[in-house]
């Protein structure tokens, strides 16, 4: 007990003594690396901790895992300072060595990390030997060929090891080396172990073969999505043509089944046509465009919603009229038909079937109540206008020209089913001449229509409900068939065909010239908007619905001069000319 | 739409058809004599099974390092404490002396023993890769093609040593392994192993047994790449 403190505090002394003179026991060692070249011996390095000032000594020790007998490196010189060599004889594959290297001095010693090493995995071989590159001349021109020799440590013969190898190029300036050439091929590798070429080994077959597999498939995709999107591009690429409809033909009809009112709509009646128009009333229509204008009006209360809604595009000259809306009248009188249109013009004005809203001014808008343009979804039928195409009119025009009488495309009455037109029919039929306004059913696709016959330019007779001014011309009706149509003609003119005359969406429109029993309908000063609209049942229905007028702004009749051929009219015995042919080719 | 599932269908079958991996496939042995079908050399099913050995080797290195990475953060190994590997009553040369020394019989019997003791085991580690939530699909996936390649490369060996056989160049003594020579990878101390060591061992012997099958190829059949 004593001794052993006595040897304590010596040994604390001491060690002060030794501190005081700058030793120290030996700092720790640490195994830096270890490596074997050719999977047959290895080696390992350690660097040392500092020997505290005193000749230190090293010494590694390993075992194999999972025995505990220690064994002390066997070679600490072979592969120089700081090195623990292990042989053949001492080198065991996949067996995990467990190191430590132990640095002792007088003072003391110290312990490193163990480290634990499995020989198969420190692999490391040797650099290929008399590795040369030599330039060579050939008839296709100069390359470099680059040879070595497979180290010779490594053993491949026996395949023991299998060596890859890698040519990397770099010129001198540059920093990153380039790798050339790719010897993937680990067997096939050893072959060139003598010389070497740099080659390259495309893979063009597979890479064809999948550039042309990808390209399939995407062609595939494509067709795929254009099928599936088949429709759109139907639509894009060949857009729909409009069916042939009859005119005055509801499908409604079709649907319902009632055969009677199916047939009746393809009869026209008073086929071949008759010398019978005298003992039809003749209407006078007049249009004039000042004060009468409340005439029209009733039109006002007919739907003000009606003529708010026309009013954008009214005002927009062109453009209203530009498109199929305008052109068709919708049928915002929908629940007005019902009144069974006054039997006079008053009453007829305020059914709100039948609107002269265009003939009043020509400066507003005149937006039609029923005009088109309100769209709530129902049906659109088309305005018709008609003018006499008398020359005399023309004229007539000329003379008002100053006083632009416009009148507005009559607004259509909207019947809900076609069972109220006979009702406007009576109405129209009974009305005086000079106040009858013709009541115009809307030639809605699904309605029959009535043709709102009107005088141009005040000269004719005054619209209903307006005292009759004179007017420039009159437009006779023909006849009224049992599908509320007006037929109208001249009056100067007893061979005159009566046509109707769309207006796009413009309530007014100018008699612009008479040609060739056609009226002419100016609408606005500016440009003419001049539609034709057959009265044949059969074109009906298609230009109602889906017919745009070809070009809105461009009129069928484009200028008072004879661009409509005559022959080009197809003038059906019973006074209907076929528009289809007159619209001009633009 | 209908007439586009052939074309998708062709197109797989093309794609498959690439040769994108080289998988080796057990070639037919054909069994009435070289004389009336195309019979693939040894040299060739040697390539083949050396082949198909590096992939798995590979595969297993992959795997190993990954758990490695993702789940035992000291690289040291310090502080392991190792079951010794099922495999390791197998004895097995580790050197080259030692495996030159081996008769061709017995070294391509040690290889089958080691594929065949590794048939089981691998298939409980996908299953219990697959089950727990900690390894993603591809270690997953990996482990499942490790286990079909350890299979497919004992079908391989057995066919080379058939062949083998039938050129004269292998005694009788390969026998065919048993069902009761798998073995499980039970440790000393009765405990199954983790996932970590069976992925660890696993590393181990596969690298023997593509090392193995190397030396074999160029001991009988030396040609080329040796």
């Amino acid at each position: 007990m004593r001794n052993s403190g006595a040897v304590l505090i010596l040994t604390f002394i001491a060690k002060l003594i030794l501190q005081a003179a700058g030793v120290s026991p030996p700092g720790k060692p640490r195994l830096t690396s270890c490596r074997s070249p050719e999977k047959e011996t290895f080696t390992c390095w350690w660097e040392p901790g500092g020997d505290g000032g005193l000749p230190t000594t090293y010494a590694l020790y390993y075992h194999l895992e999972n025995s505990e007998t220690v064994y002390e490196c066997p070679d600490y010189r072979t592969a120089g300072e700081n090195s623990c060599f292990f042989n053949k004889n001492d080198t065991s594959l996949w067996v995990n060595y467990n190191i430590t290297v132990v640095a002792t001095n007088a003072l003391g010693k110290n312990i490193s990390d163990p480290v634990e090493v499995d020989v198969v995995y420190i692999v490391q071989p040797n650099t290929p030997e008399n590795v040369t590159a030599v330039v060579v001349h050939d008839e296709q021109g100069p390359f470099v060929r680059v040879s070595w020799e497979k180290p010779r440590t490594a053993d491949t013969r026996s395949g023991w090891i299998t060596l890859l190898y890698q040519l990397r190029v770099k010129q001198e300036k540059d920093k990153e080396w380039e790798v050339v050439g790719h010897l993937y091929n680990i067997l096939h590798m050893l072959k060139w172990s003598k010389v070497a070429v740099v080659f390259y080994i495309p893979r063009e077959r597979s890479l064809w073969i999948m550039i042309t597999i990808f390209s399939v498939f995407i062609v595939l995709i494509l067709t795929w999505t254009l099928n599936v999107k088949r429709n759109s591009v139907k639509l894009c690429l060949l857009p729909p043509v409009p069916g042939p409809k009859i005119k005055g033909f509801e499908k409604q009809l079709l649907k319902s089944g009632k055969s009677e009112e199916v047939f009746n709509t393809l009869v026209i009646q008073g086929f071949p046509p008759t010398t019978d128009y005298d003992e039809l009333l003749v209407e006078y229509l007049e249009v004039y465009d000042n004060e009468e204008q409340e005439l029209v009006l009733d039109g006002k209360d007919l739907s003000e919603d009606c003529m708010k809604s026309k009013s954008p595009s009214d005002s927009d000259s062109g453009r209203g009229s530009c498109d199929s809306r305008t052109l068709l009248l919708e049928k915002c009188m929908e629940g007005r038909e019902g009144s069974g249109s006054g039997s006079d013009q008053h009453q007829y004005s305020q059914h709100g079937e039948t609107s002269w809203a265009s003939t009043e001014s020509s400066e507003s808008q005149g937006p039609e109540p029923g005009s088109p343009e309100s769209a709530d979804g129902c049906g659109k039928t088309w305005p018709v206008v008609f003018s006499s195409p008398q020359p005399q009119t023309h004229h007539h025009y000329q003379v008002g020209a100053a006083k632009p009488a416009y009148h507005s495309v009559p607004e259509i009455l909207n019947h809900s089913s076609p069972h109220t037109t006979p009702s406007n029919y009576h109405q129209l039929h009974h009305q005086d001449i000079p106040q009858q306004e013709g009541r115009f059913s809307k030639p809605a696709c699904r309605h029959s229509q009535s043709y709102n016959q009107f005088n141009l330019d005040g000269v004719g007779t005054p619209a209903p409900g307006v005292p009759p001014s004179p007017s420039l011309e009159y437009v006779e009706v023909q006849r009224v068939n049992p599908e509320n149509m007006l037929l109208l003609r001249p009056l100067s003119d007893p061979n005159r065909e009566p046509e109707g005359l769309d207006c796009a969406g413009e309530d007014y429109s100018k008699v612009k010239e008479v040609t060739n029993n056609i009226l002419l309908l100016q609408r606005d000063t500016s440009h003419q908007c001049v539609d034709y609209y057959s009265q044949d049942l059969d074109n009906q229905a298609d230009q109602c619905t889906t017919q745009q007028p070809p070009h809105p702004c461009k009129p069928a009749v484009h200028q008072s001069n004879s661009r409509m051929p005559h022959e080009g009219m197809r003038v059906m015995g019973n006074g209907y000319v076929d528009s289809t042919v007159l619209m001009p080719s633009y | 739409m209908s007439s586009f599932l052939p074309a998708v269908a062709v197109l797989l079958v093309a794609l498959l058809c690439l040769d994108l991996h080289s998988r080796v496939a057990s070639a037919p042995i054909c069994t009435h004599g070289p004389s009336g079908c195309h019979v693939l050399s040894l040299a060739d099913l040697f390539d083949r099974v050396i082949q198909h050995s590096a992939r798995m080797h590979s595969l297993s290195n992959d795997l190993h390092s990954e758990f490695e990475q993702y789940f035992l953060p000291s690289k040291n190994h310090i502080g392991k404490i190792y079951h010794k590997c099922h495999t390791s009553s197998i004895l097995t040369p580790n050197g080259k002396e030692n495996a030159q020394k081996l008769a061709r019989e017995e070294l391509t019997e040690v290889i089958l023993k080691l594929l065949m003791a590794w048939r089981d085991p691998l298939f409980q580690l996908h299953q219990s890769m697959a089950h727990q939530q900690d390894f993603n699909s591809f270690s997953s996936n990996k482990a499942l093609e490790m286990g079909d390649m350890a299979h497919e490369l004992r079908k391989g060996v057995e066919k080379v040593a058939e062949r083998m056989r039938v050129l004269g160049m292998l005694g009788n003594s390969v026998t065919g392994l048993s069902a009761a020579e798998a073995m499980l990878p039970i440790s000393d101390s009765g405990e199954a192993m983790s996932n970590y060591e069976l992925l660890y061992c696993f590393r181990r012997d596969s690298n023997k047994v593509q090392n193995y099958l190397k030396i074999l190829k160029c001991r009988i059949v030396p040609e080329h790449d040796c």
